[in-house]
């Protein structure tokens, strides 16, 4: 948005503001006793309107430079060469618009521009285009940093709302409550199995207390979160509940966000699995490529769409989470067909360093 | 009173089901009947068994307990087991339904138990047919019903889910309505009035005595004659509307 031609209030400034920078050079003539006043008018306001839009387009030579990507040898360029051309329609202008004025009043020259006065003109031409040059950049930086401003701002805040979400998952009261109830029926099924799932709760538990609070955790560490919980669920939903990984060695060394597969599995599982009688396979596919961490969920669902559960709010916030964690650099995707679901997800590769 | 009661125990977890039938083991009055893995099963073996007691969990996929209860039209001799439900826990501590909370002790199921076998000889003695458990339910059901999105339909065996946002237009036959909704139509027993008093009344307008439309399906209102008007609906239907109905749709078009 060109901040003076979007403003209506701003232009009618920008346009009185140049009007007098017109009445200005028309006083300067007339004062240096180079022509009488009304030719001087006829003469200068014209031209300041056409120089408020020439000097208006600057902003768009600023903006094609963005500042991330812009050498200063580059930018002097471009603004000096711009400014040169603006100097130079601006002398144009001037000595053709007089012309045309003698022309049509048939008259003796009335301004006689001198080769100083054009000096002068261009000199004018130049200086104003290189002002505004420099005037819109600087305007356009402070645009940049409210704009930063207001993005970190929404992005803390997500990211706050993201933080809350892992507390909150952690402690699903439907997941904690109905493992309890397994664990009090196989007391007197399977004394042994009631033990395992035992571990296997407090395991998952304890480690979601202690990644909550990591920014980023490698893979290896979801994994093995992901198999506690997992291994919790199988006694819960015994056969029905079939699952496979594939990771390779370099992927599992990569650093990523806290809980961003454990809750894909819960989906898989809530929307998936439990809804079809004889459940199914869910398939957990990660590989790093070109700089990439790829990640793929698939799981079958009930074909009837009627029985799906869920309204994929759920898979919204983990878009918004990795959009304040990543910005434009990560990926969510999922679709739904006949009878899977599969969720795929791209994010930056990031190489654990740590020895551990 | 020593019939021996006949129990019924549905929950999608195996062994939530077979902790139910370990307690149950101290209670030889009572048959466990069958044991239902979805709700979908549930509504068939109730039809079809009419159970004394219901076990019934209140989380299940695809049909929840408490819509089990709505397709069966069943409103006593149940006892909820639940993991979570603030919703429904709320409903039911105002009233006489009583529940389970998972994990519970043997004590505690005994004591439910208890409460149902009360129940259920004052209800086969009692003259008046709604007992306060009855009542609860009813109640507890239409608090669900408020915040509806889709509609429960059994029809001949099978279980239709009808989105609430796919319904076109509801017709009302003799004793039934007919739901049209998606190129396709469901028969439920219920009366129109009954059904409209359940809907968002922005979203759904009675345009004529026999017609409920949704308005986002309606394309435009066209005169056929003098007095008379029809909408016709994005999916091609016509829908007669009366001269108040017309009003009315009006009214949330504009």
């Amino acid at each position: 948005m060109h901040p003076i031609l979007s403003d209506r209030r701003r232009f009618l400034v920008y346009l009185i503001a140049w009007m007098m920078t017109g009445v200005l050079i028309a006083r300067l003539l007339v004062a240096a006793d180079l022509t009488n006043w009304s030719f001087a008018l006829l003469f200068s306001l014209p031209l300041a309107l056409f120089g408020s839009f020439l000097t208006s387009s600057a902003y768009f030579v600023c903006r094609s430079l963005p500042f991330n990507r812009r050498s200063f040898s580059l930018a002097a360029l471009v603004f000096a060469s711009a400014a040169l051309i603006s100097g130079l329609s601006w002398l144009g202008l001037c000595y053709g618009w007089n012309r045309v004025l003698v022309l049509a009043s048939d008259d003796v020259e009335v301004l006689h521009l001198s080769s100083h006065l054009l000096v002068l003109f261009f000199i004018t031409g130049f200086a104003v285009y290189l002002l505004a040059l420099l005037a819109f950049d600087v305007y356009i930086a402070f645009d940049n940093i409210r704009e930063a401003e207001r993005r970190e701002a929404a992005s803390r805040l997500l990211a706050r709302d993201a933080e809350l979400q892992v507390l909150r998952s952690q402690i699903d009261p439907h997941f904690l409550f109905n493992s309890l109830n397994s664990i009090s029926a196989l007391t007197a099924i399977d004394a042994n199995a009631a033990r395992t799932m035992t571990i296997a709760l407090a395991d998952f538990f304890r480690q979601t207390l202690a990644i909550a609070e990591k920014e980023k955790i490698s893979l290896k560490d979801e994994l093995r979160l992901c198999e506690n919980f997992l291994a919790v669920e199988k006694i819960r939903f015994g056969k029905k509940l079939d699952t496979e990984f594939e990771v390779t060695e370099e992927a599992e060394s990569a650093l990523i966000p806290p809980m961003i597969l454990q809750p894909l599995l819960e989906n898989a599982i809530k929307h998936g699995i439990r809804n079809l009688p004889k459940g199914g396979l869910i398939r957990v596919t990660i590989f790093q490529r070109e700089g990439w961490l790829h990640i793929a969920v698939e799981n079958p669902v009930s074909a009837d769409p009627g029985n799906s559960t869920g309204n994929g709010l759920g898979l919204v916030n983990l878009r918004q989470r990795f959009f304040a964690l990543y910005g434009e650099q990560a990926r969510v995707s999922w679709q739904r067909g006949d009878e899977k679901f599969t969720l795929e997800m791209a994010l930056p590769f990031e190489p654990n360093n740590q020895t551990q | 009173m020593n019939k021996r009661l006949q129990v019924l125990i549905v929950d999608d977890e195996e062994l939530a089901r077979r902790l139910s039938l370990e307690y149950l083991r101290a209670h030889p009055d009572l048959d466990v009947i069958g044991e239902c893995e979805t709700g979908l099963e549930a509504v068939d073996a109730i039809n079809r068994l009419n159970p004394d007691l219901v076990l019934l969990d209140i989380q299940m996929p695809q049909l929840s307990g408490l819509d089990v209860l709505e397709l069966t039209g069943r409103r006593s001799g149940v006892i909820f087991t639940t993991a979570y439900d603030q919703y429904a826990l709320k409903a039911f501590d105002l009233h006489a339904v009583d529940y389970l909370l998972k994990p519970y002790s043997q004590q505690r199921f005994d004591e439910a138990l208890g409460k149902a076998r009360k129940l259920l000889i004052q209800e086969t003695s009692a003259s008046s047919p709604t007992s306060s458990s009855t009542q609860a339910l009813e109640t507890l059901l239409a608090q669900q019903s408020e915040k509806l999105q889709r509609l429960l339909i059994r029809d001949r065996g099978q279980v239709h889910v009808v989105p609430l946002d796919s319904i076109d237009y509801v017709e009302a036959q003799d004793d039934y309505i007919l739901i049209h909704a998606a190129g396709k139509s469901y028969m439920k027993t219920q009366s129109l009035s009954e059904l409209e008093a359940q809907l968002d009344a922005g979203k759904f307008v009675r345009v004529h005595r026999s017609f409920l439309v949704q308005v986002t399906a309606v394309q435009s209102i066209e005169k056929t004659s003098k007095d008379s008007q029809v909408a016709i609906l994005k999916s091609g239907a016509q829908v007669a509307v009366s001269r108040a109905g017309n009003e009315r749709l009006r009214a949330l078009l504009s």
